[in-house]
């Protein structure tokens, strides 16, 4: 095959579909480009349009607008099998009446290539998942994670340049899946043909993908490498997505340089890192602010310390053993999630109940600013401003 | 079900007791007709037995003797099948056809469905009328067949729609994505799939046919099918031959259908669902 063919390039380029007229669309005016050779999931809760993206490019599903390029090649209208791409279905449908070897070996059946060379081919691609003693079995007499390598050799018999994952890992035991998610991404860098991997699981992604897509509601949130999703998300939604991150907000009070002073909704004052960007007095803005960077301590009696700065008080709500950490969660009284993950020794030296009032406090460097803004002064900015 | 103390409560005593009365109501009479019909050659139409024979199921096979009761049977027995073939090629094709959501589905299928509804005597009645309006002949491979497909085609559409409600379409997708081409999606992955539901619809296809009678009774023409033939027996046949006829009945349709539900089991084995998955 030539080069050009080999090209697991993918564009989807102002691509919208719309189930039923009048209703929100699935997917709304999406442009995204996925480079050869890289791992790429798609992220989001269900019915974020990231399924029907993947069956878009697979051929299962035609866009109602937009185009869909591979390899530089527009294939919109292309059938799955002139695509050069290959889908592993979520549950895997093998089918339940042929043996594993007949699965495998079914792509090549459809081709017309002979049984000989074709049990030949789909025996050595068992072998490269290890069930290469299962080929006379049937799909139900296998265990979860054996036949998500059935549909793994099924998919790859015919050397796709793309393979497309829907929820590949979502039919499997929590022990399977932190095993199969390993797999998947060392048979991607073997093969080194593009991966696309659509999950609703946030740690999924950034432990298997180099790049992430947070999708919501049809449209793309943000599309960055796994690193940057995590540590410099956009925007508030991704923020509160992926978890790692705490929202913080509050109303400008002042400017000094490149760091901005604003008031929290429960009048602690916090600073935000604002560079050249001009903000109002006044302006709603946002931050993203690491769990693993924040302080936890007891707060002593009496009122709460107003005067601290990158503080907050509040109550403590859940306390959950992470193992190497313990998740704290504090209600602050203004609604928004707020936890720090607190290093297990730390924590056990003083360990803290739920109910007990702390203290958190972060240093301003480990606030990044979030594209969120908003000029609508609320009521208790007036007040604060 | 046993309460905390494991006395049962008297609700169970009382339904115990309401099924039995079933069973005894369901396989009674049934028994008694199998019992009847090794009557000896001396005995009449009721107990008791007087003796014990098999010459009745003899005088069967004598034309002539009670009616054609072997020529009736083969009558049956290829209305019967043809009945199937037609059910299951027409009931699969119009299953898989109605996934698709065309215009007027919904429409069409009630006027399918409808003729369940109606009283069995007067389609057959109207069969028969409309086959005089224009001049024709009632036989029972003509109009008989017709009006037996009026009945067991709605009930194999909706035995169909059961079947492949279950199936998931992902196995055809997964089809098309290996490249198999329409004909090869149906061929080797859709209908080896649906094979014990469309087994199932033979099934009913062919007992419904062999038993049925409201639709046939005026339908058929000069020559009867075996329900006929035996309700004609019952008001001429003064022997228990009649009762040998019941007997050989009921042992060829426990035949066809411990074949049919054999055949689904065996499936069902070989595709490994009594193994566990993990």
């Amino acid at each position: 095959m030539s080069a050009t063919i080999r090209n697991g390039q993918i564009e989807v380029v102002a691509v919208t579909k719309t189930y039923h007229p009048g209703a929100p669309p699935a997917v709304d005016n999406l442009d995204l480009r996925i480079d050869h050779g890289s791992y790429c999931c798609l992220l989001g809760p269900s019915g974020c349009g990231k399924t029907t993206i993947l069956r878009m490019i697979a051929g299962h599903e035609t866009p109602t607008e937009g185009d869909i390029l591979i390899g530089g090649r527009n294939v919109t209208n292309l059938p799955p099998v002139e695509r050069g791409t290959a889908m592993m279905f979520q549950s895997y449908a093998l089918f339940p009446h042929r043996s594993v070897l007949d699965n495998v070996a079914f792509a090549l059946k459809m081709r017309g290539v002979s049984r000989a060379d074709r049990n030949a081919r789909a025996r050595e691609l068992l072998q490269k998942v290890h069930l290469e003693a299962f080929a006379n079995r049937l799909p139900a007499q296998l265990s979860g994670g054996q036949q998500q390598r059935v549909a793994l050799a099924r998919a790859l018999i015919t050397n796709p340049r793309v393979l497309l994952l829907d929820e590949p890992l979502s039919a499997l035991d929590e022990y399977l899946r932190l095993r199969m998610r390993g797999e998947l991404r060392r048979v991607q860098r073997e093969l080194g043909i593009t991966f696309i991997h659509v999950t609703h699981t946030q740690l999924e992604a950034i432990a298997v993908a180099d790049t992430v897509v947070v999708m919501a509601q049809g449209k793309i949130e943000q599309a960055a490498s796994a690193r940057d999703i995590f540590l410099a998300p956009r925007n508030a939604y991704v923020t509160r997505f992926i978890g790692g991150q705490n929202v913080i907000s509050g109303a400008v009070e002042r400017v000094s340089g490149a760091t901005a002073t604003a008031v929290t909704g429960t009048g602690a004052r916090i600073e935000l890192p604002v560079a050249e960007l001009r903000v109002q007095p006044g302006e709603q803005i946002f931050g993203s602010l690491r769990r693993d960077r924040i302080r936890v301590r007891r707060q002593d009696a009496g009122p709460p310390p107003r005067d601290l700065i990158n503080a907050l008080s509040g109550e403590v709500h859940a306390i959950e053993n992470q193992g190497s950490y313990v998740k704290v969660t504090i209600d602050a009284g203004d609604g928004e999630e707020f936890v720090a993950n607190v290093l297990d020794e730390d924590f056990f030296l003083d360990p803290i109940d739920i109910g007990g009032r702390v203290v958190a406090t972060w240093a301003a460097r480990d606030v990044r600013l979030l594209e969120d803004r908003r000029s609508q002064p609320s009521g208790a900015v007036v007040a604060a401003a | 079900m046993r309460t905390a103390s494991g006395k049962r409560p008297w609700t169970f005593y009382m339904l115990a007791a309401f099924f039995t009365l079933f069973v005894l109501f369901l396989y009674g009479p049934m028994t008694v007709i199998y019992v009847l019909s090794f009557q000896g050659p001396n005995g009449g139409l009721t107990f008791p037995m007087n003796g014990f024979s098999t010459q009745w199921f003899n005088e069967l096979v004598q034309p002539g003797r009670s009616g054609d009761i072997a020529g009736s049977f083969r009558r049956s027995l290829l209305l019967a099948a043809i009945v199937t073939v037609l059910t299951v090629l027409i009931c699969v094709a119009a299953g898989l056809g109605f996934r698709r959501r065309f215009r007027g589905a919904a429409v069409l299928f009630y006027l399918v469905i409808a003729s369940l509804v109606m009283p069995g005597i007067f389609v057959g009645l109207g069969i028969s009328l409309g086959f005089q309006l224009m001049d024709m002949q009632t036989d029972w491979l003509v109009s008989g067949l017709g009006a037996q497909l009026t009945w067991t085609l709605p009930f194999g559409l909706l035995v169909m729609f059961a079947v492949i409600g279950r199936f998931n379409r992902s196995y055809e997708e997964a089809a098309r994505d290996l490249g198999a081409s329409a004909w090869q999606r149906m061929r080797e992955v859709t209908l080896p799939i649906l094979l014990p539901g469309i087994i199932g619809v033979g099934l009913f296809g062919f007992t419904l046919s062999y038993d049925e009678f409201a639709r046939t009774v005026l339908t058929a023409g000069s020559e009867n099918t075996l329900p006929l033939e035996i309700w004609a027996m019952t008001t001429n046949v003064t022997s228990p031959a009649l009762f040998a006829v019941g007997t050989v009945t009921t042992v060829i349709s426990f035949f066809v259908i411990v074949i049919g539900l054999g055949s689904i089991a065996l499936i069902q084995r070989r595709r490994g669902h009594n193994v566990a998955s993990h």
